[in-house]
């Protein structure tokens, strides 16, 4: 089974992250979504009602495994992509303009996509992912195959997105991204789901709830210590006491990195 | 279904088949390249005829000579019977021949002589037959005459028959017809070889191009926006659409060729040249002596080319061809035709198509498109019997089943199939692809999202029952 009565609740205008070791069932949930495949049991909704058919052209999907028309030209392929989510051929156009403007790739429209390097493809899929405005974007690890640069591109992209009040489902392994991007996020293994909640405080519950304390002692060396957040005051006091310098202070909040590792193999 | 989406994939299809380089070589050079296999061995033949040769005969028998008329192509020039043969020889040009012919004297024991010729160019097959005939007919008649039988000549004459065998097709109505088996024969075999070349060249490219999308990963993101079946008959509709765009091409090009053929040559010097060369050739090609039919519109045609003296009001092996062309229903070919090709291909399409789906590359399809290519040659094969035998039972049942019945039902029909039986088996190739359409969109369904291990026929299987 590839799911297991799994359910979540992805809130409008958010940016939902996905996550879950390879085989976990990510990416069947994403095709179910995408109706893709249907599922054997239970329901999708939609904006509060079951997703139909019609839904799919307010859906913008970028897969994992990217892929367009090799022989096929740029233009010509954006326009295919984006006329198959309903768009006209002159909304299609007018928007695709605008993207290629946006993205300084004007004077690509007649090149054909085995012209383009990987990175320069990457670029054209997630045009095509969202130039029909769709009010859920399913991004699979969107930052793959980009530079740094393009990367941050990408990522001010989304987030511009989001402003404008699209939902985002970011399925990644990239943690960092997660932290820095996604407002809920839901841990999948197995097939069941695992944790959902809000970034932060999910964070915080996995965090053990400690504070670190760096000083440099007597010998001048640094030093950083972790203390449980009830010893804290009796041990600043025997720091103190002992005359060292307290440096800095601050409560650990545990990454979604250890989170993720946590959970997964508390699973296992 | 989304009717918009699927125009949209159709046009996508369509158009990108069409403005490849390889589309447009293809529907321009084939009718060039067809009307020039048809022109050209004539032209060639019409242009070795005309050179004419210069024959220097040595007669040593006494008896060849006056047999030896001069046509055309071959003129014959006395050197006399004592003439030097070693000094000619030594150097054919002295003595203005191209060839030399010696004849021995008579051998009075056998009755016979022997013949040689010598030349610098090699002696082509009609020179040395013709001047065989003609020392035949030499030896002959003294072998005749020297039985010494009073009015010979005119026994001889009053025995030679001239015998001629006209078939004739008698429909229901009573009405008689001239029919010239060689020429269904011929109609026959280029349909039967036509729609099996067109079937599976078009579904092939339905598979290659379900191929393309797969292994470009490019399919995930267009069943994200269309069913997947909306997707695969676009793809068989867009498809077809090049198929009979190329077919309507190929017709119109070549009727501008044949238009611009008969300007250049004028009318009567074409026709006379295909009916001259070309037909009989074919006829002769054709015939191989399988069926006695053929030989007989062998002999019909041949004689019909040389024999001038043909009674008016007879009708000639010409006559008969046209006329058999005549008789055959062209208008009920053509739409058999197209009948059979839309659902043929539609049936194959849909096939390949899901075999497509199981495969990554172009190369792992070898296996899997097997049971699917193999009923297709069988068709093929089936239909080359047909025009040799169209009423035996493996031609009628091949002509009923689905997945041979295009072939082999369009070679069968220029001999006339009664009606029921092409409703009949129009009616199960549609039921058939209906079915396999139907199985094949679930298999594609689910094969065009599978990646990693190479499927098998069970997986396929498991497939199909999926829900």
């Amino acid at each position: 089974m590839a799911l297991d009565h799994l359910s979540l609740d992805i809130p409008e205008g958010k940016i939902f992250g996905l996550l879950g070791p390879n085989g976990a069932g990510k990416s069947t949930l994403i095709r179910i979504i995408n109706r893709i495949t249907i599922a054997s049991e239970g329901q999708i909704l939609f904006q509060g009602h079951p997703i139909t058919e019609e839904d799919v052209s307010h859906i913008g999907y970028l897969p994992e495994e990217r892929g367009l028309y090799r022989k096929m030209k740029v233009g010509d392929q954006a326009m295919y992509l984006a006329q198959l989510k309903g768009m006209s051929a002159h909304d299609a156009a007018v928007e695709l303009k605008k993207w290629f403007v946006r993205f300084e790739i004007q004077d690509w429209w007649n090149k054909k996509v085995e012209e383009l390097s990987k990175g320069m493809a990457q670029k054209l899929q997630f045009i095509t992912t969202v130039v029909h405005k769709p009010s859920l974007m399913i991004l699979d690890e969107p930052f793959s195959g980009f530079d740094p640069v393009n990367a941050e591109l990408i990522r001010t992209e989304i987030l511009r997105l989001k402003e404008e009040g699209a939902t985002i489902i970011l399925s990644t392994h990239n943690m960092e991204s997660v932290e820095a991007l996604c407002d809920n996020i839901a841990l999948i293994n197995k097939a069941r789901l695992v944790v959902t909640g809000g970034t932060d405080e999910i964070r915080r519950q996995h965090g053990e709830d400690n504070v670190e304390i760096e000083y440099t002692d007597s010998s001048l060396s640094r030093k950083t210590i972790v203390v449980a957040r009830p010893d804290v005051n009796a041990k600043l006091m025997e720091l103190i006491g002992q005359g060292v310098t307290i440096n800095s202070f601050k409560e650990v909040i545990p990454r979604m990195n250890d989170i993720f590792i946590k959970l997964v193999t508390e699973e296992a | 279904m989304n009717i918009k989406k699927l125009g949209i994939i159709i046009q996508r299809e369509y158009l990108n088949k069409v403005k490849k380089k390889s589309f447009l070589l293809i529907t321009f050079l084939a009718p060039i390249f067809f009307a020039a296999i048809c022109i050209l061995p004539s032209l060639i033949m019409m242009g070795a005829k005309e050179e004419a040769k210069e024959v220097g005969v040595v007669d040593r028998s006494g008896i060849v000579l006056p047999y030896l008329e001069s046509g055309e192509v071959i003129h014959y020039r006395d050197l006399g019977p004592e003439a030097d043969v070693d000094a000619i020889k030594a150097d054919l040009s002295k003595a203005d021949i191209d060839i030399l012919l010696t004849i021995s004297a008579m051998d009075p024991e056998t009755k016979t002589v022997t013949a040689d010729t010598y030349s610098v160019k090699p002696l082509g097959m009609d020179s040395g037959s013709s001047i065989e005939h003609k020392i035949n007919d030499a030896v002959e008649a003294y072998r005749i005459d020297s039985y010494g039988i009073e009015n010979l000549e005119e026994i001889m004459s009053s025995v030679k028959s001239n015998v001629k065998l006209h078939s004739y097709t008698i429909d229901k109505a009573g009405k008689e017809s001239i029919s010239e088996s060689s020429v269904y024969m011929i109609i026959s075999m280029v349909l039967g070889i036509a729609i099996y070349m067109f079937i599976a060249l078009f579904s092939g490219m339905v598979m290659s191009s379900v191929i393309e999308e797969k292994s470009s990963r490019v399919v995930e993101v267009l069943v994200s926006s269309v069913k997947a079946t909306e997707l695969m008959f676009g793809k068989i509709i867009g498809v077809a659409l090049v198929a009979l765009t190329q077919f309507l091409l190929w017709i119109v090009l070549t009727l501008i060729l044949l238009a611009i053929a008969t300007g250049i040559m004028g009318k009567d010097k074409l026709m006379g040249i295909m009916q001259d060369d070309a037909t009989t050739e074919m006829v002769q090609q054709m015939g191989g002596g399988a069926v006695p039919g053929t030989e007989i519109s062998l002999d019909q045609a041949l004689a019909a080319a040389t024999d001038t003296t043909a009674v008016a009001g007879e009708p000639t092996g010409m006559q008969a061809i046209m006329s058999t062309i005549g008789n055959i229903n062209l208008g009920q070919i053509l739409i058999a035709f197209i009948i059979y090709f839309i659902f043929g291909y539609l049936l194959y399409a849909s096939l390949f198509a899901a075999i497509g789906s199981a495969v990554e590359n172009e190369g792992d399809s070898t296996q899997l498109q097997l049971p699917v290519t193999i009923p297709l040659m069988l068709g093929f094969f089936i239909a080359l019997y047909a025009f040799k035998a169209p009423d035996s039972s493996i031609v009628f049942w091949g002509s009923m089943i689905p997945f041979t019945s295009p072939i082999v039902m369009l070679a069968r029909i220029p001999f006339g199939v009664p009606t029921w039986e092409l409703a009949l088996s129009i009616v199960i190739l549609v039921a058939t692809f209906a079915a396999c359409a139907w199985a094949s969109a679930k298999i594609y369904k689910v094969g065009i999202l599978m990646y990693g291990k190479k499927s098998t026929f069970a997986d396929l299987w498991k497939w199909l029952k999926q829900k």
